[in-house]
């Protein structure tokens, strides 16, 4: 077995609050690993910082060996370039556009004659020279660096995108259950699956047969994840109308559409019956045999000890233990953070 | 597809009802001349689709719409107008202006798409006050306050088009304009501007690329609102003056929306006509059936003295003033939408059921409900 995750001395720091300190894990391809802590010890600070919503502020996170990382490609360049060229160009003929108008239209047209365009465009030329060479190379200079500067630091800021990391295999859910509400359960799946969707806007607009054929595919496959976690049945449905169990599994399919390697479950069994925990526990043995590897939070100590290969036990921010079930299990240091310690009198 | 018979007879009858207005104000004098008006209420509805892509669809409130169709406008103007050489064709420069539109949102996008709520509401905002300004300082390319005129009337097939062939036209455009708009609505585009809508973090989780989107939103949205300012300065053989693309149409346009329904297509073109058929057909209609115009005559004010002097003035101010519903418009907008907010915040024809329940077997509001009812059907 080879690492599909691993974190490397992960520290998240918010201000003076430390959530995560030096953390380090390393999932397995095709296990179902578990992190574990008390409330506040900083586990979805962690997923947060796995799915890019939160950028580490030390220490690095490799998903199937390396790092999910926006590279300054050729392509990157090439366009930061031209974004810097036009902003250039609006530039220099904004600032002279009124001169510009002036002498390549208004003075060389004639009402109701060809216009000489040859002409126009030679002012053109003379009018940007005349202009002086500070107004016109000084601004394009200027909006230059601007435009350039401006795509590299939106280029900077987005190196680790949750959209990014998705792209790459990493699905996840979310504590506090975040469904498309206004949208029913086939199209919240439809959403997961969007990456996997070739046609693009024109596409979309004009409709050409690909476009069905696409369609009708996705659909099929929609419902194929609807099947899965067993809700084929309200396809139709709205998600916000749905029972609060039903939206956990939604949410689930919604992560699986996307087709990942790695799915992160945050909390799943949160606010579950004990009938409904064993079915969440079957569904996530399930989605580990389709070969997809699970990371769970979760507090429910039964579907916890029930189906984990592996376990991380976080406090304060820490890791304070990892091991099998059973050995947490019987770990001091975990019944510790759990229960506290006896006091002997 | 997704559309089921019924409706699809409902939406044919409906078309034939309003192509037939102009038609049966000519042969049926009721001297209600509505045809002309009703040519507002579609460049309305155009605008207001285009503004329901960016704020009813993807979510993003956009106060500065006019600042679109006042470039729309403009581009229309200076390539057609006879005082400048570029003299384009009518739908060589719609589409010109179109690009134009997409270019100007694109240009307003890309710096704005980190900005959310409140703080676009202000960035837009600023936008249209700013391409306002623009558009009266460079006045040797935009004439300042004088508009840009005449321009050609709307052609097609080299014809000519007045009257009720502008109107019949800027009707099929409208109907074309909402095909494009329930297309993208119902494709991986539309879900993805509503998953963003819906849940901004969650839709960027799944692998939808927010920016990529907003993007898309916005030169749709301006692009559309050009086509309005386009086709309105056809309509007037002016581009008017900047003036007129003020924060009023922007707001006007963003009521149509939100009391049509965010979000629902056949919303917004119910909105058009509600808000803009109340502006320019019933107040206007109204206003000749009380007679506004028969106030007191200037002659009774110059004999009277005095108290009765004070009186006539008063009377006749009310008169003019408040006897002419036009001068209503404002309390009405306001009152409806005062009203709207209180009992049917989702709008007059949501995009969805206003209820906790399923969308009905034949409501087709998105191809995927069809599909899925469908299969559900044993």
């Amino acid at each position: 077995m080879t690492a599909i995750l691993e974190v490397r001395n992960v520290t998240m720091r918010f201000g003076g609050l430390v959530a995560n300190e030096h953390v380090s894990m390393s999932v397995q391809d095709g296990e179902i690993f578990a992190v574990i802590g008390p409330n506040g010890a900083g586990k979805t600070t962690l997923f947060n910082a796995i799915t890019g919503i939160y950028e580490a502020t030390e220490g690095e996170i490799l998903f199937e060996g390396k790092e999910i990382r926006r590279e300054w490609s050729r392509r990157t360049s090439v366009r930061a370039y031209a974004v810097g060229i036009a902003t250039a160009l609006v530039a220099v003929f904004a600032i002279n556009a009124t001169a510009l108008w002036q002498g390549a239209i208004v003075e060389k047209y004639v009402y109701a004659q060809p216009f000489p365009w040859r002409e126009a465009m030679a002012t053109l030329v003379t009018t940007m020279r005349a202009s002086g060479f500070w107004t016109t190379w000084g601004i394009g200079l200027i909006g230059f660096v601007l435009g350039r500067l401006g795509y590299g630091a939106i280029w900077r800021a987005q190196r680790r995108t949750p959209d990014l990391v998705a792209r790459a295999g990493i699905a996840r859910t979310f504590q506090n259950i975040r469904l498309f509400a206004e949208m029913n359960l086939v199209e919240n799946v439809l959403v997961g699956m969007d990456q996997h969707c070739r046609c693009g806007y024109w596409a979309c607009l004009l409709r050409p047969p690909r476009f069905w054929r696409e369609q009708a595919t996705m659909h099929t496959r929609a419902f194929e994840f609807l099947k899965f976690v067993e809700l084929a049945d309200a396809a139709g449905s709205l998600a916000r109308s749905l029972p609060y169990g039903h939206q956990r599994r939604l949410e689930i399919a919604r992560a699986l559409a996307t087709e990942p390697k790695l799915i992160l479950l945050d909390e799943p069994a949160a606010g579950m019956n004990p009938a409904e925990s064993a079915d969440l526990m079957r569904l996530i043995r399930r989605i580990r045999d389709r070969g997809i590897t699970v990371v769970l939070i979760e507090h429910d100590m039964k579907v916890v000890m029930g189906i984990s290969d592996r376990i991380v036990v976080l406090q304060h921010g820490k890791k304070i233990a990892e091991g099998t079930p059973e050995e947490i299990r019987t770990n001091p240091v975990c019944i510790a953070a759990y229960l506290g310690t006896e006091v002997v009198n | 597809m997704a559309i089921s018979s019924k409706r699809i007879t409902i939406n044919l009858m409906l078309i034939a009802v309003v192509a037939i207005i102009p038609v049966v104000e000519k042969y049926v004098p009721l001297g209600w001349h509505i045809s002309d008006p009703m040519t507002d209420v579609f460049v309305y509805a155009i605008l207001g689709l285009g503004l329901n892509i960016l704020t009813g669809f993807t979510g993003l409130l956009n106060l500065g719409v006019a600042a679109f169709a006042a470039i729309g406008a403009y581009v229309f103007a200076i390539s057609t107008c006879e005082i400048y050489p570029f003299q384009l064709g009518f739908w060589s420069a719609l589409g010109l202006t179109m690009a134009a539109g997409a270019l100007a949102g694109f240009a307003l996008g890309a710096p704005t798409l980190r900005v959310r709520g409140d703080y676009l509401a202000i960035v837009t905002l600023g936008f249209g006050e700013i391409v306002k300004d623009v558009l009266v300082n460079m006045d040797s390319i935009t004439k300042g306050t004088q508009g840009i005129n005449p321009l050609p009337p709307p052609t097609l097939f080299g014809t000519e088009l007045s009257g009720n062939g502008q109107y019949w036209l800027f009707m099929g455009i409208v109907l074309v304009v909402v095909a494009g708009a329930r297309r993208l609505e119902r494709s991986r585009i539309g879900r993805g501007w509503i998953s963003i809508r819906e849940d901004e973090l969650a839709s960027r989780a799944m692998g939808i690329r927010p920016d990529h989107a907003k993007m898309l939103a916005f030169a749709t949205c301006a692009s559309l609102a050009a086509l309005a300012g386009a086709l309105t300065a056809s309509r007037l053989s002016s581009s008017g003056e900047p003036g007129n693309y003020d924060f009023q149409i922007s707001i006007l346009a963003l009521c149509i929306v939100i009391v049509g329904g965010l979000g629902s297509v056949r919303g917004v073109l119910l909105g058009a006509l509600v808000m803009v058929g109340m502006n320019s057909i019933v107040l206007v209609k109204l206003t000749e059936l009380i007679g506004g115009s028969d106030a007191a005559p200037a002659s009774a004010l110059a004999d009277a003295h005095g108290v009765q002097w004070a009186l006539l003035f008063i009377k006749t101010w009310a008169q003019n003033v408040l006897m002419s519903p036009t001068n209503w418009k404002f309390l009405v907008f306001g009152l409806a939408l005062v009203l709207m907010m209180i009992f049917r915040p989702e709008g007059m024809l949501p995009a969805r059921g206003t209820k906790e329940d399923a969308p009905d077997g034949d409501d087709g509001a998105s191809g995927a409900t069809a599909v899925a009812n469908k299969e559900l059907r044993p």
